[in-house]
């Protein structure tokens, strides 16, 4: 019978060299694990507006000229020193900073540090038609065509190694907001010139090479990104060595990773499924408020909401609180206007409508509908960041109308008619958000309800009066930024009067992470960051060497 | 056996034909336009679009499509990726060896545990511990596969935090892909960090590992039974009893080499079934294989992967199944005689 005795060893042996791995090997202390959502659509985020493409490429590859620091509100220099305007807004100078290193790769080895032809070629790239590298890649390049970047600079000139000019149609004050967002990555002109020579163009977008604090490595479809740190980095290094991203699109699988530590981070985590979970404190939840906003717009052509009292009414009959109470769980700030608190021209002076159903009775009979009417609202039949469930909102807004005797229809199409019927104005009223791109509360209102809007398709409202647009316009064309926020406040106070919409709600980006790694940063505009995270030991390892 | 050998070949190399046939003629009936299918080069792409139709002979008639077709197979060129516009055949590699890891390792642990127990139960026939073998092994053989994987990950990977739920390694160990298996590419790689690299593989194989093997394990034990308890009640068993040999010789030269014989003919339809659940298998433990890669190209309609997918998964039962039954022919020359109806 020894036999069977070795046989029944054998698995009890296998089993025995399984003990789980010691996490202290210096590759696993020495790295993140950050498992993303998705796979990005390329390396270059000038391509695409897509949340996962940035969270993988701008802040690890890229540097921008300037960015934006969210607790100071402020711009700061990133690449370039310094910038000054001239000539009445229509020309801003940069002085670069120098000795900045792009990365060296297998594919690429620099031979020059980072100059104003880098920032000529990155720019002429999508400004320029004729530029060799235009049509590479598809071509197109969303965000500076719907920010109107491409229309409003006319020239990008090297004046001399570090300094670089950007002339512009007119003056515009979101244009250094623009300038740093996370579409505005700088390339390398000389990795480009050397990839025209070889003959792949195309590899710009796929092998990327940029200044930023990591080093692209490898991209395994489905599977992995990796990045390693770049040592030569202008500003502090990186503290860690390593960045992975374990690509997991399913959000159970992506809590359990967490779970059980093959994830250091997620985002978008199910906040509720993990408070339910036992994890004790192994696991944090982070949260930023995101710069969107949940609203409900009135087609102000469609009778009867061509009326501003009965617009008023609808505005006080709904109970918000309840909405997102219900809708997000908590997870989102009851908003106080079109602006949320991100924004740097924010006030905290409510102007929305409260809850308030006798008003809004009074309203309707002043409006002449005492009997009460029949409309639609139309809801989105995805879920968004701003609304995870428009369908259940529409459905709380019914009842909370039936009490002032107003009979609302929920109307829902798939989701590409859906767009399609509402730019072509079929709606009475929709429940749909916007997320901004930059910082420039412009980006709030100008997409939204000028008459501009009306022909690109973002004006839900249906809205047009060119006395707000003057507003808008003298607002952007300000220079002090006091001034600046005197005037949003006399345009929310507009919106507030006319209430083409109602702004509901300003939900929250949500990220979980092991609570031995620390310093990932979600700015409330762009993509995550790891230039400053690092694990606990790490910190203490480096101080003595 | 030669003859035999030449006609399991010719049979493997029809069976390929019409597989390409079958393939080929997808190209037609998936929606949009053949070329693109068959290459996944997009015809906005106007110059490599017009040079593939020329080398595809897409200004010819269909016989000639199909030959140039079946060349550019033989030769490696499966198109390229809709999605990634990477090349087919060079994405395939690494995923073939990932599958044929799992697997392999799968087929081995199933016999180590499917025969030995299906041996002692037949020692024990009708005995408690056949009974209890038994029911086991039914039980087992009715769970579905991917409920089991999720079972067993929620309770060793979530409750238990013994092993990891998915991947091949902890990424964060910087291992280069080269033939797809991870414990090949560790000991080829030059990581200083070989060994901790290792454990952490096999700590990330060790459960799908065994959620494959149990299905075919459980065959093996019953067909090992029954085959078993066939073999020991024939003359030359009683024979070689009444002879004086020991029983443990009796088992081990006699009974053990003729009961296996019928083992060896399942293995062929044993591996189909393992690859039909090593497609499941890899997907929910995100395992980088053919499996979770054709089910990926499905989802995104990426035509050419798909091809490449389903022709690399056919081929590859059908190769195991041909070389299966060439090795039970030679291994048990009975069985040649009767293919060949011989006297």
């Amino acid at each position: 019978m020894s036999i069977w005795r070795l046989w029944l060893l054998t698995p009890i042996l296998t089993l025995a060299a399984c003990t789980p791995a010691s996490h202290d090997v210096a590759p696993l202390r020495n790295g993140i694990v950050y498992c993303s959502e998705g796979n990005p659509e390329s390396f270059n985020p000038q391509l695409g507006t897509s949340g996962t493409t940035i969270d993988a490429t701008s802040a690890q590859i890229y540097d921008r000229l300037i960015d934006y620091d969210d607790h100071q509100q402020k711009f700061v220099p990133a690449l370039a020193e310094s910038w000054q305007t001239l000539d009445n807004g229509t020309r801003y100078r940069f002085t670069l900073r120098p000795n900045v290193q792009f990365h060296q790769a297998p594919w690429f080895t620099p031979s020059r540090a980072f100059n104003a032809d880098d920032v000529v070629f990155t720019f002429k790239r999508w400004l320029n038609e004729d530029h060799p590298y235009h049509e590479v890649n598809g071509g197109s390049y969303p965000f500076f065509t719907a920010s109107g970047l491409s229309r409003l600079i006319t020239d990008v000139v090297a004046v001399n190694e570090t300094t670089v000019d950007f002339y512009l149609k007119h003056s515009n004050s979101s244009f250094l907001a623009n300038l740093a967002t996370d579409f505005a990555v700088i390339l390398s002109a000389e990795y480009g010139a050397e990839l025209l020579v070889r003959g792949e163009p195309a590899e710009i977008d796929k092998q990327p090479i940029g200044t930023g604090p990591f080093v692209f490595e490898e991209f395994r479809k489905d599977l992995i990104i990796r990045y390693q740190r770049h040592d030569d980095y202008w500003r502090e290094p990186a503290h860690i060595e390593q960045l992975v991203y374990s690509i997991t699109p399913n959000a159970n699988k992506r809590m359990l990773k967490l779970i059980t530590g093959e994830c250091d981070v997620i985002p978008y985590p199910l906040v509720e499924e993990l408070a339910q979970l036992d994890t004790g404190d192994e696991i944090q939840i982070s949260s930023t408020v995101n710069p969107n906003i949940a609203f409900w717009a009135f087609n102000t052509e469609h009778p009867p909401f061509d009326d501003v009292l009965v617009r008023r009414a609808m505005a006080s009959a709904i109970n918000r609180k309840a909405i997102i109470q219900t809708i997000y769980n908590g997870n989102a700030k009851l908003a106080t206007g079109v602006l949320p608190e991100t924004s740097w021209a924010y006030s905290p002076v409510d102007q929305t409508y409260g809850y308030n159903p006798e008003r809004a009775r009074e309203l309707l009979i002043e409006a002449g509908y005492g009997d009460g009417f029949e409309f639609d609202i139309w809801a989105m039949p995805v879920q968004r960041a701003y609304n995870p469930n428009a369908q259940k909102m529409a459905e709380l807004i019914q009842s909370d109308l039936a009490q002032i005797g107003v009979t609302a229809n929920i109307v829902s199409y798939e989701w590409n008619a859906f767009r399609r019927r509402l730019a072509r104005d079929e709606h009475d009223s929709v429940l749909i958000g916007w997320i901004a791109d930059n910082a420039d509360p412009d980006n709030f209102f100008r997409p939204l309800l000028s008459c501009n809007a009306l022909n690109v398709g973002t004006n839900r409202a249906n809205w047009c009066e060119p006395g707000f647009d003057d507003l808008l316009v003298q607002a952007i064309s300000e220079e002090n930024t006091d001034s600046r926020k005197k005037l949003y406040q006399e345009v929310e106070n507009w919106v507030y009067r006319e209430a083409p919409l109602v702004p509901i709600a300003n939900s929250m980006r949500f990220q979980a992470h092991r609570s031995d790694v620390h310093g990932v940063e979600v700015p409330a505009y762009g993509g995550v960051s790891f230039r400053n995270a690092y694990r606990d030991g790490k910190r203490e390892q480096e101080a003595q060497p | 056996m030669i003859r035999y050998t030449l006609r399991r070949l010719t049979l493997l190399i029809v069976t390929l034909w019409l597989l390409t046939v079958f393939l080929f003629s997808l190209n037609y009936f998936f929606p949009g336009d053949p070329l693109t299918n068959m290459t996944g080069i997009r015809a906005s792409n106007t110059l490599s679009y017009q040079l593939a139709a020329e080398a595809r002979g897409f200004d010819a008639s269909i016989i000639s499509q199909y030959i140039n077709f079946v060349g550019h197979f033989v030769r490696g060129d499966w198109g390229q990726s809709l999605t990634t516009q990477r090349d087919v055949f060079t994405d395939l590699i690494p995923l073939l060896g990932g599958t044929l890891e799992l697997s392999l390792l799968a087929m081995i642990l199933a016999m180590v545990i499917g025969a030995p127990l299906g041996l002692y139960a037949a020692g024990q026939q009708r005995g408690s511990m056949d009974r209890l073998a038994m029911g086991v092994s039914l039980s087992a053989y009715s769970i579905p596969v991917f409920w089991l994987a999720q079972l067993l990950i929620l309770l060793f990977a979530v409750k238990l935090r013994w092993t990891p739920i998915s991947g091949q390694i902890n990424p964060l160990f910087d291992i280069d892909v080269y033939s797809g298996s991870i414990i090949v590419d560790i000991l080829i790689s030059d990581n200083p960090y070989k060994q901790a690299a290792l454990l952490d593989a096999i700590n990330h194989l060790w459960l799908p590992v065994i959620v494959l093997a149990i299905m075919p394990a459980t065959m093996l034990m019953r067909i090992t039974r029954n085959s078993m308890l066939e073999v020991l009640q024939q003359n030359y068993i009683r024979a070689a009893r009444a002879r004086g040999l020991t029983e443990t010789r009796i088992l081990l030269r006699h009974v053990l080499p003729n009961a296996m014989q019928p083992v060896v003919r399942q293995l062929g339809l044993m591996f189909s079934i393992l690859m039909s659940n090593i497609i499941i298998t890899e997907v929910i433990f995100n395992w980088p294989g053919l499996g979770s890669w054709l089910v990926k190209s499905i989802y995104e309609r990426d035509y050419p992967v798909m091809q490449g997918g389903l022709f690399a998964f056919a081929a590859l039962i059908l190769l195991v199944n041909v070389l299966v039954e060439l090795f039970h022919a030679w291994r048990y020359p009975q069985v040649r005689k009767e293919l060949y109806a011989e006297r």
